[in-house]
């Protein structure tokens, strides 16, 4: 009852706008604990994986240490060591920021690639909407992965950038169909008409007025894309096609798996990894599934 | 993909594809080696004893089976293949090319020679020789009751046909090469100048006489040319067709103690056992190979699945060393791993490799240092539990008779590194060393991916000539690419200056396919000299002296550790376990088992605790 009244109250005391989207997407993780504590956590490993990563010396650990082959947990590796004598909790660590770093850039590449396209397809309709959703089917029906791994397997030498952008370059189109689907409805809106009768620009509808009303779409998507792009980055890992192995990943930790000993006696290198994978997904998913919610009125619980 | 091939499964193939020298793919197959000779008996004790800090050592193994219990009439036993992908089925020794192939061949078909410990051409086998006073003639008897499996007897005419098979035109397996253009009239025949080969007589249906052009001692350890081909099936054929037939691929045919009775392409063959073989009937009723994927092999073992394997991954030893119902059989394998230095090109018009005195690696004392920074007595221990060990010849203890065991090798020492370093004016400028000449010194490493200790392995190098301020990059790169780009095409990759490869070596140990001045397979484009004087004489008439030619190769043993062309720096061993049921087996050569002498015990196998 107390809630209610304070939300009333809230908006009373500022009639002249609804509760924005932020405050909606807000309220909804407040409403549900477990997306909330999936926030925590990831903020918390975000923060805490950058932060040591930068004090950790990356070359220090991919270093070889052929007196500390396949060392269980101690005091002085905490997670014990991999075949090579390199300590398996810094790689954790690097290897938790590189997944991210790379989860996080596809998924803003992907973001702004797929709305622009989806955008500007949308808005205008027409030969513009034709010409960009034919490409748009053309790239839907290559066979990514295997797109992926064959460019992989061509660049002699990447790294996380180059990495990220072969990955872009056939994950951006799922977006763009969506927003396209958005926008199409979004400009039959009274408003958009208006606005042009007014004389705004195209530009200046599409990108002021149009996109923020996408606006909890869009971040909807992206959350959810970006659990999808951490898992695909470790299954490539995990495959052999993403990093090499001087470069640690969360796939190139679990890969450590395949060996039939590493599976069975030493369960310290690709059990962490693992985990933190399992732990990662899950709370990104809930995070996502709360925004979601929010997005559909009927659906809310906040 | 990458990981899963390499230094643990990928032995048998790399070695497959990188033997050298002509000997080992053309005539002897590709498993063999020599026990050590202290350890020759039977060990009764089925468990490895492990040292305290946790290192094996091949000497603890036997090559032969302990035999407990009494064999059981008939019985089946399971051989494992070992490898992630199918075998390519081209099942005759007169074509095939893989190990993998090898493997299933060896069942069914034999060679007409056998050989001994020291690889020397003995008189048990299926047919005897003689040699003329010359050494350039031999006579060849094919004993009355070697018969093919279809009941035709083996003849001196299917001994020739095999040779015109190989030598002729239209021939495109991998065998014709120096072994058949020493044969007198070969190179005419394959050239069509003539009908017949000139050197090849066909004296009666089981006596064969050939005369080589040069006689050397290698003829004796594997220069002949030894499996017949059955001219009663193939003599219609044409030659082009050969290869691609169903008698090579479905229904092969040889004089083993098994014969073929179902092939599933690829998978699986079942053998039967063949009653005339003529060393006697076989004692087991059947065989089954199946292709098993190294990452299953030891589920597969303890739960009785297979029997046998061809190789186990030596990495996977360790935590398996006390599976109780196998025995481990362990010889040391023909083989070395080795760091080559790129001092040269390779001339594809003239065949010849042509030294570059301005390489970047062309300074000896560079190389040296490179050797003694690096502590492979450690990478032995550490990465391999003693079952690879600091190698310090390019002749390996598989050949005991020529291995020179007094030569220390270069041995691990940093301060000498750096010190020759020094002394050679590779200064300093900062983290790293500059050349003599002020210039920048960056060093092109390539290393094989493959296996769990390949990438730390050539990590571990490369961190150690940093140590001694060389500034190395290291690229891993897969099999095949790797040896594209080192060079086995012709076509070397400047952009390399350092690479890590393996070498498996034939029976003879005759080094002139790897280090000769016209191999191909000499990677690191050397040539000298005082080399091409020392392995000419090893193979000249002179070399015939046992002493003598050991003489000569420690003196070429000695002439490459001061060149350093390339540095051998792990010598590797070869492990494989048997179920305990299994009576009568061995690994290795000469060790006058037979696999007709294959029995068990009881009707399963035996299945682990």
């Amino acid at each position: 009852m107390n809630k209610v009244t304070g939300r009333i109250e809230e908006e009373l005391r500022d009639p002249s706008t609804s509760p924005s989207s932020w405050t909606i997407l807000w309220r909804e993780l407040k409403k549900d604990k477990l997306a909330l504590i999936s926030l925590i956590f990831l903020g918390l490993t975000i923060v805490a994986v950058y932060g040591v990563s930068l004090v950790l010396d990356q070359k220090q650990i991919v270093r070889v240490d052929l007196f500390a082959l396949y060392q269980p947990p101690s005091a002085e590796f905490w997670l014990g060591t991999d075949y090579g004598g390199r300590d398996v909790f810094g790689q954790l660590f690097i290897g938790t920021r590189n997944s991210l770093s790379i989860g996080i850039i596809v998924t803003l590449l992907t973001g702004t690639i797929g709305i622009l396209v989806g955008l500007i397809s949308g808005y205008f309709g027409g030969a513009a909407d034709n010409l960009a959703m034919r490409v748009v089917d053309f790239f839907m029906i290559l066979p990514t992965l295997m797109i992926v791994i064959a460019f992989v397997a061509a660049v002699p030498k990447y790294s996380i950038v180059s990495f990220s952008l072969i990955m872009t370059a056939f994950l951006w189109m799922g977006i763009a169909r969506l927003i396209r689907s958005k926008a199409l409805q979004e400009k039959e809106l009274e408003y958009v008409k208006a606005s042009r009768t007014l004389g705004s620009s195209h530009l200046k509808i599409m990108f002021t007025q149009v996109l923020p009303n996408l606006s909890s779409i869009i971040i909807v998507t992206m959350t959810l894309n970006l659990a999808a792009n951490i898992g695909l980055e470790s299954g490539l890992s995990f495959l052999g096609f993403g990093f090499p192995e001087s470069t640690p990943s969360l796939g190139t930790l679990v890969s450590y798996a395949r060996n039939p000993q590493t599976l069975e006696y030493r369960w310290w290198i690709w059990l962490p990894a693992s985990l933190l994978i399992l732990v990662l997904m899950l709370s990104i998913n809930n995070v996502g599934q709360a925004l979601k919610r929010a997005t559909d009125a009927r659906q809310r619980r906040g | 993909m990458r990981r899963r091939l390499g230094f643990k499964m990928l032995l048998p193939l790399m070695l497959a594809f990188m033997i050298g020298l002509s000997g080992c793919t053309s005539s002897k197959g590709n498993d063999a080696a020599q026990p050590d000779p202290t350890n020759t008996q039977n060990q009764t004790e089925g468990e490895k004893r492990q040292t305290e800090d946790g290192l094996f050592s091949i000497k603890d193994f036997s090559n032969i089976k302990t035999n407990e219990g009494e064999a059981i009439e008939g019985g089946t036993i399971t051989y494992g293949l070992v490898s992630d992908t199918p075998f390519e089925g081209v099942l005759n020794y007169n074509f095939y090319s893989g190990n993998p192939d090898f493997r299933v061949l060896q069942w069914f078909d034999e060679a007409l020679l056998t050989w001994d410990q020291n690889y020397v051409y003995t008189n048990d086998g299926a047919a005897t020789y003689e040699i003329s006073d010359d050494g350039r003639t031999f006579t060849f008897t094919i004993r009355d009751n070697v018969n093919w499996q279809d009941g035709q007897p083996v003849t001196a005419e299917d001994w020739e046909f095999a040779h015109e098979v190989i030598g002729h035109k239209d021939y495109d397996g991998p065998r014709y090469g120096s072994d058949f253009t020493n044969i007198e009239g070969m190179v005419e025949y394959h050239e069509g100048k003539a009908d017949k080969i000139s050197g090849i007589k066909v004296l009666s249906e089981k006596k064969l006489q050939i005369t080589y052009l040069q006689s050397t001692p290698s003829l004796l350890t594997g220069s002949i040319w030894t499996y017949p081909l059955a001219k009663h099936i193939f003599g219609d054929m044409e030659v082009g067709n050969m290869l691609s037939s169903p008698e090579v691929r479905e229904k092969p045919i040889g004089f083993g103690p098994f014969k073929v009775e179902s092939i599933i392409p690829g998978e699986s063959v079942v053998f039967t056992k063949n009653s005339d073989y003529w060393r006697g009937e076989p004692h087991l009723d059947k065989v089954v190979l199946k292709v098993i994927n190294p990452t299953t092999i030891v589920q597969q073992l303890k739960s009785g699945g297979v029997d046998l394997v061809d190789s186990f991954p030596i990495e996977q030893f360790p935590d398996n060393a006390n599976m109780s119902n196998v025995e481990y059989l362990g010889i040391i394998d023909r083989a070395y791993t080795y760091i080559g230095f790129k001092l040269g090109k390779w001339d594809e018009a003239n065949k010849v490799v042509v030294p570059d005195p301005n390489a970047k690696m062309a300074d000896v004392n560079l190389r040296r240092a490179m050797w003694y920074a690096v502590d492979n007595d450690q990478v032995g221990k550490r990465f391999y539990h003693g079952l690879r060990w600091n190698a310090t010849t390019l002749i390996p203890p598989s050949h005991p008779e020529f291995h020179d065991a007094s030569n220390p090798g270069i041995p691990y020492d940093v301060e000498k590194a750096n010190q020759i370093l020094d002394e050679a004016g590779y200064k300093k400028n900062g983290e790293f060393r500059t050349n003599p000449d002020g210039s920048e010194l960056v060093i092109n490493f390539i290393s094989m991916t493959g296996g769990d200790i390949a990438e730390p392995l050539a990590r571990y190098y490369v961190q150690s000539w940093n140590a001694i301020g060389l500034n190395v990059q290291l690229d891993m790169v897969e099999f095949n690419t790797f040896y594209d780009r080192v060079g086995s095409n012709g076509k070397d990759d400047p952009k390399v200056d350092v690479y890590q490869g393996a070498w498996s070596v034939g029976i003879d140990v005759d080094p002139t396919g790897l280090y000769g001045r016209d191999a191909l397979f000499n990677f690191p484009r050397y040539a000298s000299e005082e080399n091409d004087r020392l392995l000419a004489e090893g193979v000249s008439e002179k070399a015939f002296d046992v002493a003598t030619r050991q003489a000569i190769y420690k003196e070429w043993q000695q002439f490459m550790i001061e060149e350093i062309p390339v540095f051998p720096t792990l010598y590797r061993s070869q492990i494989v376990p048997v179920n305990k049921r299994i009576l009568n087996y061995a690994i290795g050569d000469g060790t006058g088992v037979y696999l007709h002498q294959l029995a068990v015990t009881q009707e399963k196998p035996v299945v682990a605790e």
